[in-house]
Formats: C-alpha cells, sequence, structure tokens
C-alpha cells in the first residue's frame, strides 16, 4: 500500500479509496491537487485532509451536518460537471458527496470571540463519493457564514 | 464610499483599472474590466476563502484538535 507522511500521526498506509483529487486545488493551495482524507477512532466526527505532496500541510474539517444539521448544499453546473456529478438529479450528502468545512481556530487568527473555533460554512469542502474528485464550492450570496462558530451540539438545548 | 449610477454601456475608472457596465438584470450586473496584468482582479468570496484556507492551515494543530475534541465529546 502506498504511504503518506501526516502532519499529525506520522508514516500512514493508506487504501486507494482515501485518495482524493482536487483539479483546481483549494484557494490559496492551487498547486497542491492530490489530498488523503483520514479518519481517526476517538476523534470524530473531525476530518482531516492531508496533503500527499507536503506533510505540513493538512487541514481539519468538520462534516457540514454536524455544525447545523440542517445545512443545504446547492450545486451549480459547472460544479456539478467539475467532480463529475451526474446532471439532474440533486447529490445527497453522505451518500453521493461528502460535504465537510475547513476549521480555523488559532486565537487572534481566525477564532470567534472567546477562543471559539469556526468553520467556513460559505465555501465547504464537496468532493464526488463515486469517483474522489473534490473542490471548495464558494459562495457570493450565501446564508452561511465564513466564520460560523463550531458550538456542540449541546450547547442549544434547553439543558 | 464613493457612490455613483452607471447605465448599461457607462464605464469608470479605477487606478489603471476601468470598469464597463455590459449588462445590468433586476438581481445582477455583468461587468467587463480592462486592467494592467499586474492588478490582481478578484471575486470578494474567493480572496475570503483563500484567507480563511491559509488561516485554517497555519491553525491546524494538536491544540485546535483537543479543543474540537472538548466541544463534540459534551
Amino acid at each position: 500500500m502506498p504511504n503518506v507522511q501526516t502532519r499529525f500521526f506520522g508514516d500512514l498506509e493508506y487504501e486507494s479509496e482515501a485518495l482524493f483529487r482536487f483539479p483546481s486545488g483549494l484557494p490559496g493551495f492551487e498547486d497542491r491537487r492530490n489530498f488523503v482524507f483520514l479518519k481517526k477512532p476517538g476523534l470524530e466526527p473531525m476530518m482531516f485532509l492531508q496533503s500527499l505532496d507536503t506533510r505540513s500541510l493538512c487541514f481539519i474539517l468538520l462534516p457540514v451536518r454536524a455544525i447545523d444539521e440542517n445545512f443545504q448544499l446547492e450545486l451549480t453546473h459547472d460544479e456539478v460537471r467539475e467532480i463529475g456529478l451526474p446532471a439532474g438529479r440533486t447529490p445527497v450528502i453522505g451518500e453521493d458527496i461528502l460535504c465537510a468545512a475547513l476549521i480555523c481556530a488559532s486565537e487572534g487568527i481566525c477564532a470567534g470571540e472567546g477562543d471559539v473555533p469556526t468553520a467556513n460554512l460559505m465555501a465547504p469542502v464537496v468532493v464526488n463519493l463515486h469517483n474522489n474528485i473534490g473542490m471548495q464550492v464558494i459562495r457570493a450570496e450565501s446564508s452561511y457564514s465564513h466564520r460560523h462558530p463550531v458550538l456542540p451540539a449541546e450547547a442549544h438545548s434547553p439543558c | 464610499m464613493l457612490i455613483m449610477w452607471r447605465r448599461a454601456g457607462e464605464s469608470f475608472i479605477a487606478g489603471d483599472a476601468e470598469i464597463l457596465v455590459l449588462d445590468a438584470r433586476a438581481d445582477r450586473v455583468k461587468l467587463g474590466i480592462t486592467a494592467p496584468e499586474s492588478c490582481v482582479i478578484v471575486r470578494r468570496e474567493a480572496r475570503i476563502t483563500e484567507q480563511q484556507n491559509i488561516s485554517a492551515a497555519l491553525s491546524a494543530d494538536a491544540s485546535t484538535i483537543e479543543t474540537l475534541l472538548r466541544r463534540f465529546s459534551g
């Protein structure tokens, strides 16, 4: 099995199903196209998007529905085409696509008030689970914030 | 903030760039921008995302994982 040097978990072997291609890269990192999605027991629902080429580049993500269970995603025709989804059918999150938000956390850099980590729900990472091709979907008129505070679900319940 | 009215076909100059209103509809406008190559033109949301991605990459560390773990383990 191929091997990847990871930022947090040392050297890991990975299955080819864990390898994802981002033909356009991610804004700010356009030349990094190959990533491995990592999940670790005990760290879920967190996911890690580790660059195959650059060990130090590893994003922390959360599934959008772990942050907002009612999160709605609409893809344009161009986006559907870019990641190779069938046209004219709404992809199902968790079945056809993975949809996750990048997390920002350092105090002073990007965290919210009281050092609360924030998630970029304005521009989630979307990957086609059928062909492992992904992109970051950027919304201009998003009702979702690029600095959405990440609070545990318990914080919203009355007790 | 400088505010001006323009019709389709009219333009304005910002620094070395000329911005022409090609089409104006109820909910959006189509712009044509002529500028030197050195002038970086990017949609606002793309620039925000780029900055957020860089911050996300810089702030991804063990303490962030710990913080998130605490939040989701209740």
